[in-house]
């Protein structure tokens, strides 16, 4: 699984930090950005392919967004983005806000190792990659067959192939989440009456 | 009168798992009875009495007995909330029934098993208004703990009864149409209670209302104590008469005109004066202060602590104050009343100095909510100022009661002085009368000229001894100065080094785990750089933070310009970088300063951090620091373009002072310390137009100076 990390650091040096490094070793895409603008807008508008994001907190106070703001736009455009806050500040202030209304992923100190970096990148992967819309590429590329095959049809009556039904996933839209939802029902209900076994 | 049907019902929960909350959460018999009485006032209840029988020796009619006129409850109330434990209605809504519609004050759900501090066995009977049904449950909790003993001798593998299993009887009684509420009868009591017991419980259940009874609330809530013990026979809950008090405030307002009152020190006197009302509404005020006497002699005579500022609202406190909290230290301080560090010096006063009640009600003080975790209340403009208002209080007495302390001195030095004046004519006046008198007269007047000589000696001693105590004390000052100092900058040095300390870190990881690889070269290049560069950075830090271990009192010559220059360019650079906060040094080169470098860096220390706090929301920032010098004076003024200081904080922003930056650390020190430097220095600091308009604040400071 392809996947890009995205860190947002208002501080410059940040770009050679020796965790960005590693992380580009290993996954190869790592974009930075010192403007918290422009990173959310990198987010925006790419939502269609595998992201993590690593977020600072404090920002300089010229930057309209901070970190919970940021996190909080995030969210609202995508849950399925893991954003991973990483600052300097003592982490137990933020922890609860941030992670039980905007589902922060995880909180990384900034004087943590590398080693202890990797562990949430790691988890953060793995949720990725255990995701319904990995799922569905996954199906894609074992099956490219199955590609434009109409499988949803909204209640307008629209018909959706499961590549269609990938960017809705993705792009969070309520087709998109719609269908999320009704696939797991789906598989509860079918698993529920024996119909299918895992 | 039973009916005869009686049936049973099960708990809803594991009792060994409610045990074990229920052992951390209520820990003594005084919490249980507190929140037992919480639960009362909840239901709406207006009495409640707290009966015990026999409990002091135990014998088999030992009861705790707590009645209440509230709503009572139905039999699904006893099944779907009294059964189950942590039942969470209390929390979904936050008001009591109607008419009263009180905020609730029990929380956890689990008040009713407290039962089982007090006693083994319950009886509850509760009953609806309009019904004639008397509702009765039993619980044995002794029969509970027996099954727990006896379920750990068996094998994991027999069955056994859950606790859940337990059947618990319940009937009905006829009872009569009008009435209502809930008994809980409790039997089987475990403990003696002593009269100093009920004594206690007496204290603790008086701080649920509030001290002054003269507020009638429409829905009053009494509490009523009955034992065998004459002063608590039948004695109605009150909190006891505050006595002892070196002093007590008392502040009100005037609704009509929308006045409030606050109190005003002002050239040694301590006065009320009216303001316009404050957005956090009409407040009531009762403030006592102990100083070290009189809070020994209240200790002694009531038994109790001094446990300071509590909040009531209509007739009852509010719950993050609601908890009974066995040990003092563990009491939460939401007022930030001791997060004002060193309360012991300064002239300061804590928690354990004061004891005081805020009245708010409902209808004037709207803005003011409890949080819903009920540990505090909801941080917004009316409870920030609630907070400010109480803490502005608590400084114009701690000003008073410092200046008494200063005269009080004064006093004792000018009339040791006086004495020795007296002493010096007197000698003077027997030498005159000496050579008139008789040789046996001389004799006897020699003889009290040696004593006179003697008294002086000792005076004159006293007088040294006095000033050296006072130049100790002062001393011991400067030091916790420096302490306090020491402390805002161990905050900003542990920003610095976890930053650091991140990149070093990381940085040897990446070569340990990657090195030798000739593709990452680059990478190994831009990595030692950053080490490098990282570690210059924490030597400068520690370079600062080891000059704060020297001696305070060695004079040198600073170069004034070169100082600050360091300040800015190093000591501060990151920060101010991080900020985009441009500098302007317009000092002299040769302005050389004879003193105390510490103290000189504290000064421009703190006015550093409080400029970087003020320019916090602006867009273009700038400090900027420039110097004058005359014949014997040096002037230097010290400017940002931030907030600004608001004209009403003039006059008080160089007192040690709350703070309104506690959040992030500040400890409202930072300008006194700069003040009482200044002064050190024979020099003075005041604040003057701002250089940068329209905002901003500008400090002129003066300073001796010999060329």
């Amino acid at each position: 699984m392809e996947v890009t990390f995205v860190i947002i650091d208002d501080n410059k040096e940040i770009e050679e930090h020796p965790l960005l490094f590693t992380l580009e070793d290993k996954f190869k895409n790592v974009k930075f950005f010192s403007n918290p603008q422009e990173g959310l807008n990198f987010i925006k508008s790419n939502l269609e392919i595998n992201l993590i994001v690593l977020l600072d907190i404090e920002f300089s106070k010229d930057d309209i967004l901070d970190g919970h703001d940021l996190l909080k736009e995030i969210y609202s455009s995508s849950s399925l983005v893991p954003v991973i806050l990483w600052s300097g500040i003592n982490q137990a202030n933020e922890e609860f806000s941030d992670f039980i209304n905007n589902r922060a992923f995880g909180f990384l100190s900034k004087d943590c190792s590398i080693a202890e970096a990797m562990e949430i990148v790691d988890k953060a992967y793995l949720f990725l990659e255990k995701s319904i819309e990995n799922s569905i590429e996954d199906w894609i590329i074992e099956s490219p067959e199955d590609k434009d095959k109409p499988i949803y049809f909204s209640t307008e009556g629209d018909a959706y192939s499961l590549n269609d039904i990938l960017s809705e996933v993705r792009n969070q839209t309520e087709i998109g989440k719609d269908f999320a939802q009704r696939l797991n029902a789906l598989t509860i209900d079918l698993l529920l009456r024996g119909k299918e076994k895992l | 009168m039973s009916l005869k049907k009686e049936k049973s019902i099960k708990f809803n929960f594991d009792v060994s798992a409610y045990r074990l909350i229920g052992r951390e959460l209520i820990t003594d018999r005084i919490t249980a009875l507190f929140e037992l009485v919480k639960n009362a006032y909840d239901a709406n209840a207006e009495n409640v009495t707290v009966e015990f029988i026999d409990i002091n020796p135990l014998t088999p009619n030992s009861k705790i007995i707590i009645k209440d006129d509230g709503i009572g409850m139905q039999f699904s109330d006893i099944k779907n909330k009294w059964m189950v434990i942590g039942t969470s209605s209390k929390r979904r809504e936050r008001l009591s029934p109607l008419p009263h519609k009180r905020k609730v004050a029990g929380k956890k759900g689990i008040g009713r098993f407290a039962v089982d501090k007090l006693g083994d066995k319950l009886v509850l009977k509760t009953q609806k208004k309009n019904s004639s049904d008397i509702l009765c449950l039993e619980t044995d909790w002794s029969y509970y703990s027996k099954l727990e003993d006896s379920q750990l001798k068996l094998n994991f593998e027999d069955d056994k009864p859950f606790f859940t299993d337990v059947e618990n009887k319940y009937w009905y009684d006829i009872g009569e149409n009008e009435k209502q509420g809930t008994t809980l009868e409790i039997s089987q009591v475990n403990e003696i209670w002593t009269e100093n017991d009920i004594s206690r419980a007496f204290k603790e259940l008086s701080k649920l209302v509030p001290p002054n009874s003269s507020i009638s609330s429409k829905y009053p809530f009494n509490i009523t104590i009955k034992s065998p013990y004459t002063e608590f026979d039948d004695i109605k809950v009150k909190t006891q008469l505050i006595d002892f008090a070196t002093k007590k405030i008392e502040l009100t307002f005037d609704k009509k005109n929308k006045i409030q009152e606050i109190l005003q020190y002002k050239k040694g006197s301590l006065s009320k004066i009216n303001v316009p009302v404050r957005p956090c509404g009409f407040l009531k005020l009762t403030l006592y202060y102990f100083d070290q006497p009189a809070k020994s002699k209240y200790k002694k005579h009531f038994n109790s602590e001094i446990d300071g500022i509590k909040i009531y609202r209509d007739g009852i406190i509010t719950t993050p104050f609601a908890e009974y909290v066995a040990d003092q230290n563990k009491q939460k301080d939401i007022l930030g009343i001791d997060k004002r560090r060193w309360s012991g010096f300064f002239d300061r006063f804590g928690t354990r100095d004061l004891l005081g009640y805020v009245e708010i009600t409902d209808e004037n003080n709207p803005e003011i909510i409890e949080s819903t975790n009920r540990q505090g209340f909801v941080e917004n403009e009316a409870w920030e100022e609630l907070r400010k208002f109480i803490i502005e209080q608590i400084v114009q007495l701690e000003s008073y009661f410092k200046n008494v302390k200063k005269v009080e001195r004064e006093n004792t030095k000018s009339s040791l002085g006086a004495a020795n004046q007296d002493l010096k004519t007197l000698k003077k006046e027997i030498a005159s009368v000496k050579k008139e008198a008789s040789p046996k007269v001389q004799a006897k007047l020699r003889s009290i000229e040696a004593n006179l000589g003697k008294i002086q000696g000792s005076v004159t001693k006293s007088i040294k001894d006095y000033s050296k105590l006072e130049k100790e004390s002062k001393q011991q000052e400067n030091l916790f100065m420096s302490l306090v100092s020491l402390q805002t900058y161990a905050a900003m040095f542990s920003h610095m080094t976890k930053h650091t300390l991140g990149h070093i870190l990381t940085g040897a990881e990446y070569f340990y785990n990657n090195y030798p690889n000739p593709k990452l070269e680059d990478r190994f290049i831009s990595i030692s750089k950053s080490i490098y560069k990282e570690m210059l950075k924490l030597r400068k830090g520690v370079d600062f933070m080891l000059k704060y271990a020297k001696s305070d009192t060695e004079l040198e010559e600073i170069n004034l310009k070169e100082l600050i220059l360091n300040l800015f360019d190093n000591i501060y650079y990151d920060r101010l970088n991080e900020q985009g906060i441009k500098t302007i040094v317009e000092i002299k080169d040769n302005l050389i300063l004879n003193y105390n470098r510490k103290a000189i860096e504290d000064i421009f220390d703190n006015l550093i951090s409080n400029s970087i706090k003020a320019l916090k929301d602006n867009k273009e920032k700038i400090i900027k620091c420039s110097s004058l010098t005359s014949k014997n004076e040096v002037t230097i003024l010290f400017s940002d373009n931030g907030i600004g200081i608001k004209e009403k904080d003039k006059h008080r922003i160089f007192d040690i002072f709350f703070t309104d930056t506690a959040e992030e650390g500040g400890a409202g020190m930072g300008l006194y310390m700069v003040k009482t430097r200044v002064e050190a220095m024979q020099g003075s600091i005041e604040v003057v137009d701002n250089e940068f308009k329209p905002t901003g604040a500008t400090f002129n400071i003066t300073l001796p100076f010999k060329k």
